[in-house]
């Protein structure tokens, strides 16, 4: 300490001799906090929040808006938005008429539970009962942010090829729902879905996955009751 | 890159150490990374060396010890080291969450942390402090 009363203490020490001091300090808390903080808030407003996460075009804007145009005229649905640069995005599911927050990420690779806070005290939070949280497209940044959602939902696509869930396997880890989208593309693209699915599985023996054809409507009744049972 | 987040977190608490104790030279941090985390050694001290490079904290280095995973099973009451998936495309194998002993879905009880473990410094002798 440079408290000057402290120089008879120091002055045994040499100037270059090596301290040790235990310093336990989770890099992950801070986060981890404001995400709990989110989800406390959330539960008080009775409302479930989704993340979904997932590869830069695997789908998540057209999944999320075909679940919108499902849901909002039964129950309040608020759309999050992170995308890097562009609005488009949140245009494209601001065009179903609910509330819908950009959120514009500054070092544009992950949402994380501050940027999602600040997003909640910008909308009227009465009468909402869903939330989708659409992360950043990017497979290996959000596993480590959690933001307060209830689940986490990871949107694959079958054009990312037969091995995606091998090359990226913590985002499986942390998540409960995982769809497997474009499957209108398998044939083309010689990807097995059965395969993907066993990959899943072999992660995480628990998790649901569902395949899905955004484009086709296929698969979309089974995401939609799976995140409203949540 | 959540490297990038992560070391930024890192550098702000070690910046609140050295504001703190102005007569110690930061020389080491030592962090632990778990095997469940995607965060990325060399990445992390890339940002970690970029990100210092004009501070007071500067030319200290970071030490990463790795931690292995462990599962708990609810289903069977297994506790210990995961089921690791070989020969997949990386090479590397990759701790699952499938439970070694019954095949059902066990949950990480080690292995997900991300922390700051110690700091190493010198105390420059407190006389040259004062005559300054
Ligand atoms: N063939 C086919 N195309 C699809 C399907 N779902 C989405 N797409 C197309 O895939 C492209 C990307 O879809 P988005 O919903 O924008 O993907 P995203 O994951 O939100 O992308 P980013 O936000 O940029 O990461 C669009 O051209 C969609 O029309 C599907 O099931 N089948
Ligand atoms: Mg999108
Ligand atoms: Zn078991």
């Amino acid at each position: 300490m440079a408290q000057q009363g402290a120089v008879q203490v120091t002055l045994e020490a040499s100037p270059d001799e090596i301290y040790d001091i235990e310093l336990e300090h989770s890099l992950l808390e801070a986060n981890g906090k404001l995400a709990v903080e989110n989800r406390t808030l959330l539960d008080k407003h009775g409302i479930t929040a989704i993340d979904f996460m997932g590869a830069i075009g695997s789908g998540k804007t057209t999944l999320i808006t075909k679940l919108v145009e499902k849901l909002k005229d039964q129950i309040g649905v608020a759309v999050f938005n992170g995308d890097a640069t562009t609005s488009n995005d949140a245009d494209a599911i601001a065009a179903q008429n609910v509330p819908v927050v950009q959120i514009a990420t500054i070092n544009g690779c992950h949402l994380d539970a501050n940027l999602v806070g600040k997003g909640l005290r910008k909308i009227e939070l009465e009468n909402l009962k869903m939330i989708f949280i659409e992360n950043i497209g990017n497979l290996i940044c959000p596993a480590e942010f959690p933001l307060g959602s209830k689940a986490r939902v990871v949107v694959v696509s079958v054009t990312e090829g037969p091995w995606m869930v091998r090359k990226h396997p913590h985002m499986f880890l942390g998540a409960q729902v995982v769809v497997i989208n474009k499957i209108d593309l398998a044939e083309a693209m010689e990807v097995s879905v059965e395969q993907l699915i066993n990959d899943v599985h072999a992660l995480k023996p628990d998790i649901k996955v569902i395949p899905t054809s955004c484009k086709r409507g296929a698969g979309l009744d089974e995401v939609t009751e799976t995140l409203l049972a949540i | 890159m959540h490297e990038f987040s992560i070391a930024s977190g890192l550098i702000e608490k070690l910046l609140d150490f050295a504001e703190k104790n102005p007569d110690k030279k930061l020389v080491e941090v030592r962090v632990a990374i778990g095997e469940f985390t995607q965060i990325e050694e060399e990445q992390l001290r890339f940002c970690y060396e970029s990100i210092i490079s004009e501070m007071p904290i500067a030319g200290s280095t970071l030490t990463i010890e790795a931690v292995l995973g462990k599962v708990a099973c609810p289903h069977c009451s297994y506790s210990g080291p995961p089921k690791y998936w070989e020969g997949v495309i990386s090479g590397t194998p990759i701790a699952t969450l499938e439970c070694p002993r019954c095949g059902k879905a066990a949950r990480a009880s080690e292995g997900e942390e991300c922390a700051i473990r110690s700091v190493r410094y010198t105390q420059p002798n407190e006389i040259t402090e004062l005559t300054r």
